[in-house]
């Protein structure tokens, strides 16, 4: 079973602050990890190639130093790499972005499952994952929590839903967007991580003309959406803490509702 | 042609691993002073335990510094999971990579990388501790190998080893260069040990005594030409003291990510104590000397990598970074206040294990001799 992980390098934002003046990330000093989701999808990936064989494929788009986030997805156990990086693909919102990746998801060729974690933590939009499925004209199975039956010809899924869950039996190729109930990520083996950091390591860098792409179909110029402004809201609210007898806190409570006009 | 640092990916895989998996169960695991089985069966599985050795023997393909970017980042979390790892990575398993036939490879070194046998390292005696010329424990020559008579003392992983790399003496007339290691695995009849010892510090660490009673091997489980016994310490003795020193740096930082967390959370006279010149000053010796006996580390591991002869870097980088990290937990002690004495804390464990570093890859008076003697002479 050959399977496509697509990943994405993303900054810990447990830890990343906003600069107040312009509005953007203060990425100085924050570590740069693979996005949470897409952990469990090449987790879901390595687990399959075990289980059935095949071959795992990661690609990534982003700036040279994502190298890194390839390289840890090979000391998962993927096989081959393959980072998107050039200048072109700046500044893509998610629609620039699924068509750089359904490129060069048309380059590798012969594949049968693709895996996305369902969104990356820096953007949170969730579209990419779905937009890619559609470029490539494949069925996609989002919000999957299981992976139950793999046959040669389709696969069955279960999937959450707001209230509880869905079996879906989906036919390959498919695209999945995966959720971390679907599994444990492993820790990468350091001999996978050291291969990869090697001369031989089988990873690939391929810009706008590897994959065929047209520079005013990548990035901000082949960008449907553009961001106007980004900013850190500000929170007005304040609490209060009222102290004394519990009649009296009451009292001063009940009074400020009415005040308030909230009750 | 892009490829990535293999020494920061290694760093921070094992600075995740101890966040997540070593650093949450650090006091309990303390507190019950056993064996962490399950943690070394994940750094089994991360290759962990293979990192310093070749793929073609089972190892990850590492080497000296990436070896000791894992064991200072475990210590971080825990110094006796950093102390069982450092142990099975290099003194337990070195001579047996080195010497030992592709048989003995097979039955114990992959094993060992496996994490399905544990190794240990058979060196101090109660009269032989820095004075190796006076080990008493006798290998004889048999016809069919060697009978081995002795006891060993403050074995680390002794109690619950499957094979152990013992250092005899062949021939008491010759003193050193009678000295011989052998390969002894656990269940040859003859070898028995002690209960394990109760510790001050390292409590998962298992420590004791080892007895030898007419223990046969055959000729093969002489590790090393007769006569070179020595080498086979000596080619690893600056690995040794500089693994040693990033256990120490692994346990500054704890000591120095923990002081600083409780300057910022504690508040004295209705300020941060953090606020206050004499705490700043604390850290700022921690921060000195962590960046400085990185430095020398790191400088040292590069060499050794490199095949430098650096025994004298060695030292001086083990004595210079282990007593910093002994000021390091005592003034983190300070910083605490009386919450470093009760046990919720874990200065209170940094400040236990810090002793542990004192002894193993040379005593610090050893130590400050033989690197003035390089001055000196």
């Amino acid at each position: 079973m050959d399977i496509i992980v697509l990943i994405k390098q993303v900054p810990d934002t447990t830890d990343v602050k906003l600069d107040p003046k312009t509005g953007s990330l203060i990425r100085e000093g924050v570590e740069s990890i693979i996005n949470p989701d897409d952990r469990h999808a090449l987790e879901a990936a390595v687990n399959l190639k075990e289980e059935k064989g095949g071959k795992v494929t990661v690609i990534s788009m982003g700036p040279p130093q994502a190298i890194d986030a390839i390289s840890e997805a090979l000391g998962m156990g993927a096989d081959e790499g393959i980072l998107l990086s050039d200048k072109a693909f700046a500044g893509a919102d998610t629609w620039a972005t699924s068509f750089t990746l359904g490129k060069a998801i048309e380059k590798v060729g012969k594949y049968d499952l693709v895996i996305c974690g369902r969104q990356a933590i820096d953007g949170d939009t969730a579209q990419i994952g779905p937009q890619v499925a559609e470029y490539l004209r494949v069925p996609q199975v989002t919000y999957v929590c299981g992976i139950e039956k793999v046959g040669r010809k389709k696969i069955v899924l279960k999937r959450r839903l707001e209230d509880g869950f869905e079996r879906v039996q989906c036919p390959l190729p498919a695209l999945l967007t995966v959720i971390k109930e679907v599994n444990v990520p492993r820790f990468p083996r350091l001999g996978g991580l050291i291969d990869a950091c090697g001369e031989k390591a089988n990873i690939k860098v391929w810009n706008a003309a590897d994959i065929g792409a047209q520079t005013r179909d990548v990035g901000l110029e082949g960008s449907l959406t553009h961001v106007i402004k980004t900013f850190a809201p500000k929170f007005k609210r304040q609490g209060e803490i009222l102290e004394g007898e519990s009649k009296e806190v009451v009292n001063t409570l009940v009074d400020k509702l009415v005040e308030n006009n909230l009750i | 042609m892009l490829r990535s640092d293999s020494e920061k990916l290694v760093r921070k895989v094992m600075a995740k691993f101890v966040d997540e998996e070593v650093i949450p169960v650090a006091t309990e695991l303390d507190n019950k002073g056993e064996f962490p089985y399950h943690l070394f069966r994940k750094l089994a599985d991360m290759g962990v335990l293979g990192i310093r050795y070749p793929k073609k023997v089972g190892g990850s393909g590492g080497n000296t510094t990436l070896y000791c970017i894992c064991v200072e980042e475990l210590a971080r979390g825990l110094m006796s999971l950093a102390a069982i790892t450092a142990m099975q990575c290099l003194m337990a398993t070195d001579g047996l990579y080195r010497y030992g036939t592709k048989e003995m490879h097979e039955k114990y070194l992959r094993p060992a990388f496996r994490g399905e046998k544990i190794g240990a390292f058979q060196l101090t005696e109660p009269e032989a501790g820095s004075d190796l010329s006076n080990v008493r424990t006798l290998a004889t020559k048999v016809e069919d190998g060697w009978v081995i008579n002795g006891m060993k003392t403050w074995s680390t992983s002794g109690p619950i080893g499957s094979f152990h790399t013992v250092l005899t003496q062949t021939d008491p007339d010759k003193g050193l260069k009678g000295l011989m290691f052998f390969f002894i695995p656990a269940d040859t009849p003859g070898f028995s040990h002690s209960k394990k010892f109760d510790t001050l510090g390292t409590r998962t660490s298992s420590l004791s005594e080892i007895y030898f009673n007419n223990c046969h091997v055959p000729d093969e489980y002489m590790l090393g030409e007769l006569g070179r016994g020595l080498d086979v310490l000596l080619t690893i003795l600056a690995e040794i003291r500089i693994m040693t020193a990033c256990l120490a740096i692994g346990l500054l930082r704890a000591a120095m990510d923990d002081s600083i967390r409780y300057c910022k959370e504690r508040v004295q006279f209705g300020k941060q104590i953090g606020k206050y010149q004499l705490v700043q000053a604390k850290i700022a010796n921690m921060a000195v000397n962590l960046e400085a006996g990185k430095l020398m580390c790191y400088k040292v591991t590069h060499l050794i990598d490199n095949n430098v002869p650096c025994l004298n870097e060695a030292s001086m980088a083990k004595y210079f970074t282990v007593e910093s990290a002994c000021s390091a937990c005592d003034e983190a002690t300070r910083i605490y206040g009386a919450y470093a004495y009760s046990m919720e804390y874990a200065v209170q464990r940094y400040y236990r294990d810090n002793r542990f570093l004192l002894y193993g890859g040379g005593t610090h008076e050893v130590l400050q001799t033989t690197i003035a003697r390089q001055y000196l002479r």
